[in-house]
């Protein structure tokens, strides 16, 4: 669905709907009025704005839900004078933390999503408010599930032709957003999902953010923990949580212990936590990547180890990735219609997927269960 | 040997026209016929005229060149019949076009027309010399396409025989198994009824009635469970039936190739595909497109000096680069853009588009 089904894609568009074109035109053709106050225009403008939404809301049908999270439900949708077409309609619940105004990850989404247009990127139709002052807005519908559905599914064989084609999509959403200088920060195959036609595409911009100005700080408690970056984890923060070592001991034993050595300054960082000398593992090299990733091959493993680096000044950008040779030779990257897929139906799945909030994971070992007492606590 | 017998049906005076030898001398005589001008003549005068190589027709007045192994038996009495029949199978084979190449019923209805008129021409000698030039040019210039069909001819063909030869062969089969069942069911029959009577021959006469109604039940039960095993094992075949044809259904496929002769048409337009394009990473987007300015590695300023000696931020992985990109980008992003333009360009296409609604608003 490269080309949206709809006639406008960003939602400042909606306003060429014949509905109001008339309400426009009525406005400027009116006879001269006589000087009017102030507050009468405030009135009209106010009317125009709730007509405008309203217009947009009655482009879409609501219809079954999909899922509901903490932070946002999700409805099959569809377009009122077209019922073959579908979307996927998010209501942000209201309400939920803040009790005076809209969340950040809602205006976040709103704010990134309009500006970026691109097919490994989710199409955020329009956005409306519904009458109890919630906002909803209307996205693609991507209705195949997504990356982490195929990769936990053993019942699905997959090749290093369709690892190449799912990469390149991912690496060019990533670089789409990092071109408009977008930072997404919760990349993970929860939030990578898949349209009708085998598109992979970003979604949930619930954390994402400009690239900052120097000396304005962002913090570094964003990603979901599993996909940090050493870096992030080294962070700024001078209450370690007891897994951010966890963590990092983790990275260390796969891909080596940071040291000024390979990784300059690195014992500046604030968060810094020094490796006793003797367990210090050394930076592996191609051959551990092409060991451990056979199915690569050499090639890719050198773009492999580049992504990894561990110091963030080495490892190579999003475009940088998109410009390896890896993706020219051999295998050539799988068509989209030919992709392997899974038989179930994704839309559920999308439908739990947009409604997380950004950096959780919901697949705990008590995801489901009621929370119990601990009486061993208690003594 | 339809020939042979066609040979045989003749007349026995026939007389050969060459060595006017006669079938009631020579019982064993064979006529054969060349295409090159149909005059018949007996096997031995084949032989002794054309065995030293080709040679010119003994036929007064004819003065074809022809070849031994080009002679052969006459398949029908009337020669122009034969004359016809080979013409037809010639231009059937050259021109073999199928119904699925063309884009509509009409133009494939205008090609078999053409065929029939190219036909007739060759049969009538009408425009011969032209004729068999047009063909010739068709022939060489779609080789590809001519073979391709041929070869889907012989496919077809050959699998009409195999599903023919299968169902005769499945036909049989069930015959056989009708007959082992009434065999069978015969022989039970028997078998049931000799143990009914030495059963009452044994039994006294009070058990009569019992036994007999007891071996009734016992045969009906047989005979049910026997048709119940008999539907299960149809429909199981049924099924693998079913799964074979649509197997096999999918097995045809076209491989075409257009050559434009200009011969034929309203011919399908056939898309070549496409030789596939190296793969694009970027899928068409150019990556840091830059209409007016070209990017430094570095810039001058007080302002982030700071920011470039702190190692803190270095190893943080604060790319200052990013920031350069960005700002300049900014700075140059509105030239170039034309809103005045812009908008009187939107608001003709919009107006044209919405006419319409247009005239509502004007009441």
């Amino acid at each position: 669905m490269a080309a949206s089904p709809f006639a406008s894609r960003s939602p400042s568009m909606t306003v060429a709907s014949p509905n109001t074109l008339r309400l426009r035109a009525g406005v400027t053709d009116w006879p001269p009025r006589p000087a009017f106050t102030s507050k009468p225009l405030a009135k009209a403008d106010q009317e125009l704005t709730e007509q405008l939404n309203e217009d947009v809301r009655q482009k879409y049908v609501k219809d079954k839900k999909l899922g509901e999270g903490t932070y946002a439900v999700v409805f099959l949708g569809y377009l009122r004078n077209d019922p073959a077409s579908k979307v996927a309609i998010k209501k942000i619940k209201v309400n939920a933390e803040y009790k005076d105004g809209l969340t950040m990850d809602a205006i976040r989404e709103v704010k990134y999503l309009q500006e970026l247009s691109h097919p490994n990127v989710i199409a955020l139709h329009d956005v409306f408010s519904s009458k109890d002052q919630n906002l909803n807005l209307v996205l693609e519908f991507l209705p195949r599930g997504d990356l982490e559905m195929l990769i936990k599914d053993s019942d699905i064989q997959y090749g290093l032709a369709d690892i190449k084609a799912w990469m390149g999509m991912l690496a060019r959403g990533v670089w789409f957003c990092h071109e408009n200088f977008v930072l997404h920060r919760d990349i993970k195959p929860n939030n990578l999902l898949i349209a009708s036609d085998g598109e992979v595409k970003l979604a949930d911009f619930g954390l994402a953010r400009s690239f900052a100005d120097p000396y304005l700080n962002m913090t570094h408690q964003v990603i979901t923990r599993w996909y940090r970056p050493p870096e992030l984890l080294y962070g700024r923060d001078n209450t370690p949580v007891p897994w951010t070592y966890d963590q990092i001991s983790k990275i260390c034993d796969a891909f080596g212990t940071p040291t000024e050595a390979n990784w300059p300054g690195v014992s500046k960082l604030p968060n810094y936590i020094p490796t006793d000398p003797a367990s210090i593992v050394p930076l592996q090299g191609r051959e551990f990547f092409y060991r451990q990733f056979p199915t690569a091959g050499p090639v890719g493993a050198d773009l492999l180890m580049a992504m990894c680096s561990l110091d963030p000044r080495n490892r190579i950008t999003a475009v940088e990735a998109l410009r390896h040779h890896w993706w020219t030779i051999d295998p050539r990257p799988t068509r989209n219609e030919d992709l392997p897929q899974k038989q179930k139906s994704g839309a559920k799945k999308m439908g739990d997927d947009l409604s997380r909030r950004g950096g959780q994971i919901d697949d705990g070992p008590f995801k489901n269960a009621a929370r119990q007492l601990d009486f061993g606590a208690m003594k | 040997m339809a020939s042979r017998n066609g040979v045989d049906r003749r007349d026995d005076d026939e007389v050969c026209p060459v060595c006017k030898s006669s079938r009631y001398l020579n019982p064993n005589m064979r006529f054969l016929i060349n295409p090159e001008c149909y005059h018949k003549m007996c096997e031995s005068c084949v032989d002794r005229i054309f065995s030293s190589g080709p040679s010119s027709c003994p036929v007064a007045g004819c003065r074809k060149t022809l070849r031994k192994n080009r002679f052969r038996a006459q398949t029908f009495e009337d020669i122009g019949v034969e004359r016809e029949v080979d013409i037809r199978r010639r231009v059937m084979h050259i021109l073999n076009r199928r119904e699925d190449e063309f884009d509509s019923k009409r133009n494939y209805d205008d090609f078999l027309e053409q065929r029939e008129e190219i036909i007739a021409n060759l049969v009538s000698r009408i425009d011969v010399a032209k004729t068999e030039a047009q063909l010739q040019a068709y022939a060489s210039e779609n080789m590809d396409s001519i073979r391709a069909n041929q070869a889907l001819e012989e496919e077809e063909a050959s699998t009409f025989q195999a599903r023919v030869t299968k169902e005769q062969e499945e036909a049989r089969q069930r015959r056989q198994a009708e007959r082992d069942r009434l065999d069978a069911e015969r022989r039970e029959m028997q078998a049931g009824r000799e143990d009914f009577l030495s059963r009452l021959a044994s039994g006294s006469s009070a058990d009569a009635g019992k036994i007999a109604r007891e071996g009734h039940k016992v045969l009906l039960k047989k005979s049910s469970a026997r048709r119940s095993e008999e539907d299960r094992i149809r429909q199981k075949q049924a099924a693998l039936r079913g799964s074979e044809t649509k197997r096999t259904g999918t097995t045809l496929s076209s491989v075409e190739k257009s050559g434009d002769s200009g011969l034929i048409k309203g011919l399908r337009k056939i898309k070549t595909p496409e030789p596939e394009k190296p793969y694009d990473p970027f899928m068409g987007y150019v990556p840091e497109k830059r209409d007016y300015y070209t990017l430094k590695q570095s810039y001058p300023s007080g302002y982030l000096d700071r920011i470039r000696n702190d190692p803190q931020a270095q190893a943080g992985g604060y790319d200052l680069r990013e920031y350069y990109s960005r700002t300049l980008l900014e700075a140059f992003a509105g030239l170039g853009v034309f809103v005045e333009e812009e908008v009187t360009r939107r608001d003709v296409s919009q107006a044209a588009a919405t006419e319409g609604a247009a005239v509502a608003v004007e009441e």
